[in-house]
């Protein structure tokens, strides 16, 4: 059984083997191949080597084009900040939306047009191209939480929810119709499965989780569905409190950062929902030892059960010791 | 005469207008700017930090609390000024250089802010020179040191260099917070404390600045 296998096995429930195996790499990845990290986010070469050569080494189950959160924004016409070794950032001051009527005049770009979003694309399809069918291959787009913050700023949207709950509703509307024609072209490109990231959601609180963001994550992940690819649910931050909504939105996986319980989601989304997580990335991934991190795992993939995927709870830092990486790898390779 | 009660529950529920009307009729009917700030003001935005401890506010209410709490501040500011109430002591804040993350700065800044001290905000991704100038310009007290990356909490330790360099070191009080910063971090690179959330933030400025 193959990686790409593997994970698509675990996602119907069938047996696995072992663990499959998926934490995010991306500054790590760049790191991985001696890449400045600007040019891992603008030539979908760098980042698919990256990619390969990071999974091939510690034997991950998949390889992805996650690498910032600023190419819809920047397709958009939004001011982008690009630093030489960092991701590049929507700068808020300058915010696209800063004026809401902008809203009604905005346009789905297109997502081959040439520009980021079209080197995402491009890497899906060399990642594809590459891996052979052998490891899966993990597309990205930004949920609806996380993009409306980078097109609104996201000190502004928060307070957005109680003075203009209906902007903030129309701003979704968009950002969902947005994404999923990504989401689309990359699935025509190869991906197996898209990744959403919906960091912000994850600041709302369960009122607004509920009432405004649930209903577009599901929206968004029914529409990936629909064209043919799985889903990956990745909101980091303590999502203590969305627990339950998260495992209603239909994902086929759902990430859980350090500061979200595996036994608390256990407990919350039932035995079938599909897990994954939930190492601490600087406290445990980063500062600790090997055994801590096999320690920790193994605690993990206990209280999650069966339907568990190895990972940590977010991206991978880049100075992480290879041993520790290593030991999170080797647990899942021996474990099932 | 104003309910001077309704100062605090605007604040507390994040209503900008009522906090603004209710100030602006204080005003008027004489009453001290610094009673509204002590009796009113400071201790809405304490019981703001509170709920946000507990998980009954999220980031969407602090905000709000804290756009509330400013509406009054700005009405109060010239008089405060001009009466030559003695404010909490001058702070400087700012996010690190290379370090974008600014929620939880702006979120300490105001309850700094709430709770009487005079606050220089120097916004994101500050360069310790930007520091080092405000210091010299406008001589506070205390330097609030934000970071929410690994990668950036080096910053904070590059910042807190160029200070010595400077000659400023002395003349200020350091503290630094963010998620991934922790009180042993702060020892190590030499800051004057660390503060795990907004509220820890206010109590421990008026510790160090009542020692000083
Ligand atoms: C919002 C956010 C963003 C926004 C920031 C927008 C903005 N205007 O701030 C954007 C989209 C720009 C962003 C970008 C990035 N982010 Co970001 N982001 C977050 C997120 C979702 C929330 C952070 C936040 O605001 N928390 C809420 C506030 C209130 O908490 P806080 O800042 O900790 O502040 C509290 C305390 O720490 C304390 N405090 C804070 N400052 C101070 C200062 C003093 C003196 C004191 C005493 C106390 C104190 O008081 C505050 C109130 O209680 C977190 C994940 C999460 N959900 O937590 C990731 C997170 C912080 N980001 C992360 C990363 C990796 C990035 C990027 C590199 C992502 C990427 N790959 O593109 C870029 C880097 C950009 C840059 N150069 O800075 C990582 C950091 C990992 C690490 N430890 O290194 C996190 C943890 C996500 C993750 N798990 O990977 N991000």
């Amino acid at each position: 059984m193959n990686g790409r296998e593997r994970i698509l096995a675990s996602i119907q429930g069938q047996p696995t083997g072992r663990l499959p195996l998926m934490p995010i790499t991306m500054m790590f990845a760049a790191d991985q191949i001696g890449a400045r990290y600007l040019d891992y986010v603008t030539d979908y070469r760098v980042l698919a080597e990256g990619q390969m050569r990071t999974a091939e080494k510690f034997g991950f189950d998949y390889v992805s084009a996650i690498s910032d959160p600023a190419r819809e924004p920047a397709d958009l016409g939004a001011a982008i900040e690009f630093f030489p070794d960092q991701p590049p950032a929507v700068i808020e001051d300058r915010a696209l939306l800063a004026d809401k009527t902008r809203l009604a005049a905005l346009r789905v770009p297109d997502p081959l047009a040439g520009r980021r979003m079209s080197d995402r694309v491009h890497g899906v399809a060399l990642l594809k191209q590459r891996a052979g069918g052998d490891l899966l291959v993990e597309g990205w787009v930004e949920g609806p939480c996380a993009e409306a913050a980078d097109l609104r700023g996201i000190n502004t949207l928060m307070v957005d929810f109680y003075d203009d709950p209906a902007f903030v509703d129309d701003l979704f509307e968009f950002t969902v119709a947005m994404e999923l024609e990504f989401a689309k072209a990359q699935i025509q490109a190869g991906a197996d499965i898209i990744g959403v990231g919906d960091a912000a959601a994850s600041l709302v609180g369960p009122k607004f989780y509920q009432g405004h963001v649930w209903a577009y994550e599901k929206k968004l992940i029914q529409g990936i569905h629909d064209l043919g690819a799985k889903v990956r649910l990745h909101i980091c931050g303590n999502t203590r409190r969305i627990l339950e909504g998260m495992g209603r939105t239909g994902a086929d996986i759902v990430d859980l950062d350090y500061l979200a319980p595996v036994a608390a989601a256990r407990a919350a989304m039932g035995p079938r929902q599909v897990l994954l997580g939930n190492l601490e990335p600087v406290g445990v991934l980063r500062n600790g030892s090997p055994e801590i991190v096999r320690d920790t795992v193994a605690a993990c993939h206990r209280d999650a059960g069966e339907n568990y995927i190895a990972g940590a709870g977010c991206e991978v830092c880049r100075d992480t010791p290879e041993a520790n990486l290593r030991a999170l790898c080797e647990y899942a390779h021996v474990s099932r | 005469m104003p309910e001077l009660r309704e100062l605090y529950d605007a604040i507390l529920n994040g209503d900008h207008k009522t906090s603004a009307a209710v100030t602006r009729e204080a005003i008027d009917a004489g009453i001290e700017p610094m009673e509204l700030v002590s009796g009113y003001m400071v201790p809405a935005m304490d019981e703001v930090g509170k709920r946000f401890e507990c998980e009954d506010y999220f980031i969407p209410e602090l905000l709000l609390s804290a756009r509330a709490m400013k509406a009054a501040l700005e009405l109060l500011r010239p008089l405060l000024a001009a009466s030559g109430a003695k404010s909490a002591g001058r702070v400087v804040i700012g996010t690190v250089k290379g370090d974008l993350h600014d929620i939880g700065k702006n979120i300490v800044g105001a309850m700094l802010e709430g709770g009487g001290f005079e606050v220089i905000d120097l916004g994101a991704d500050v360069a310790p020179q930007k520091f080092i100038a405000a210091i010299k310009e406008r001589n506070p007290q205390l330097i609030c040191l934000s970071a929410l990356l690994t990668v950036t909490m080096p910053s904070m330790k590059t910042t807190i260099e160029a200070f010595k360099e400077a000659g400023v070191r002395d003349g200020v009080k350091v503290i630094v917070g963010g998620a991934p910063v922790t009180a042993e971090f702060a020892r190590e690179i030499g800051a004057d404390g660390f503060g795990e959330n907004a509220t820890a933030a206010v109590a421990l400025a008026r510790q160090l600045l009542q020692a000083a």
